[in-house]
């Protein structure tokens, strides 16, 4: 049975003086999934993400979420809040989004001083992730090596299924696999642009006593996430963001 | 100087493996100090005839920019569960849908139009903009 929860968010503005007559604005809302009355039911839970760098130089942004890690298109919602006490600092959110305003392809939300918190629906558009098949092929043998993202494997025999299914059976830290007979397709882990050269056959190492070989083929380019969230702080000195997302 | 307090109230007895109760409220103040903000456009409610493309709900060219503190409130009034409003900076920078009753608190650079795109007839929304008048 699917899981569901209750979750009631809650929102107030208020001022006793910026109009001319007090303003209190109000929303409530149970959260629910796109076009549902089943409630959002995973979370990320609260958490802190606390930012330090080296010298101003070198500040840079944090990925928050990746869209790739959701389901796109639903009732997402994220929680941020920037628990600094010192008025001048600052983190700006970002979204990668389709082109990009801010250089290297992201664009400013907005800019959440001490204290300011956002509450918002999150897209989690990811992009397309880049895809090839490994072919084990010709003549192997036991003692054989195949080697790719940081991970080896050792032939226990000839046979080339054997051999894909030790491939597929690793857990690569950049990639996802699965297997038919010999051919082991790879996903990537996260979608990005990775320009105009796709994973090659060059980019495994085969150590083998005969004329063993791993041919790539069907590679297939991958695209940028739409919708990666980043923060990047305004000093380079510890600042702590406080984050939440409630998801699909 | 304007006090304007926004508070945030997430409840949950269910959503982690424990019951979840947080409250938090922020004072809404300019860029880099603790003056209040001293704009606000008031509150807009608009009913949709027919399905929107991209119109623009905050224009970015009546903000400052820069260095700014700005705050977008955006609420789909609709009713039922499947009519969202799909909210987006100018230049198709898709933020998230806002399905009914669902709202939306962000801080706004003054950069970029905000932009809604609907698909049902007769969606309903209000929205409105705290800002400061000139960028700190």
């Amino acid at each position: 049975m699917a899981r569901t929860a209750t979750t009631t968010v809650s929102f107030s503005l208020s001022s006793s003086d910026l109009l001319s007559s007090s303003l209190n604005i109000s929303a409530n809302k149970e959260l629910k999934r796109a076009g549902s009355k089943l409630g959002l039911s995973q979370t990320t839970g609260l958490a802190i993400k606390t930012t330090s760098y080296a010298s101003a130089g070198v500040i840079d942004s944090t990925v928050l979420f990746r869209g790739d890690d959701y389901t796109a298109d639903g009732a997402n919602k994220v929680y941020l809040k920037n628990l600094s006490s010192i008025t001048s600092e600052y983190f700006t959110v970002y979204l990668t989004g389709s082109g990009g305003t801010d250089g290297g392809g992201v664009t400013e939300i907005g800019r959440l001083y001490a204290g300011d918190f956002a509450f918002f629906p999150w897209n989690a558009t990811g992009g397309t992730k880049e895809t090839f098949i490994a072919t084990i092929a010709n003549t192997w043998a036991a003692g054989d090596t195949w080697e790719f993202d940081g991970i080896e494997i050792t032939a226990a025999d000839s046979t080339v299924a054997n051999i894909a299914t030790l491939i597929d059976e690793c857990q690569f830290p950049n990639w996802v696999t699965s297997r038919s007979t010999a051919a082991v397709t790879f996903v990537a882990r996260y979608a990005q642009d990775a320009g105009t050269v796709a994973t090659a056959t060059a980019d495994i190492t085969v150590v083998t006593a005969g004329d063993g070989d791993s041919v790539v083929s069907s590679s297939t380019l991958g695209t940028k996430s739409l919708s990666d969230i980043y923060i990047k702080p305004s000093v380079h000195t510890e600042m702590s963001l406080e984050h939440m997302l409630i998801h699909e | 100087m304007a006090t304007t307090t926004a508070t945030l109230t997430l409840t949950s007895p269910d959503v982690t493996g424990h019951s979840f109760n947080m409250t938090q409220v922020a004072t809404l103040t300019k860029a880099a100090s603790s003056t209040g903000l001293d704009e606000f456009t008031g509150i807009t409610s608009r009913k949709y005839a027919s399905a929107q493309t991209d119109t623009v709900i905050v224009a970015d060219s009546i903000y400052a920019d820069t260095t700014v503190a700005h705050k977008v409130y955006i609420r789909n009034t609709s009713t039922g569960s499947s009519d969202h409003i799909l909210v987006e900076l100018e230049g198709n920078i898709i933020i998230g849908r806002l399905y009914p009753g669902d709202w939306m608190f962000i801080p706004y650079g003054g950069t970029l139009d905000v932009q809604v795109t609907t698909t049902a007839t007769n969606v309903s929304i209000e929205y409105g903009v705290f800002s400061q008048s000139v960028a700190s």
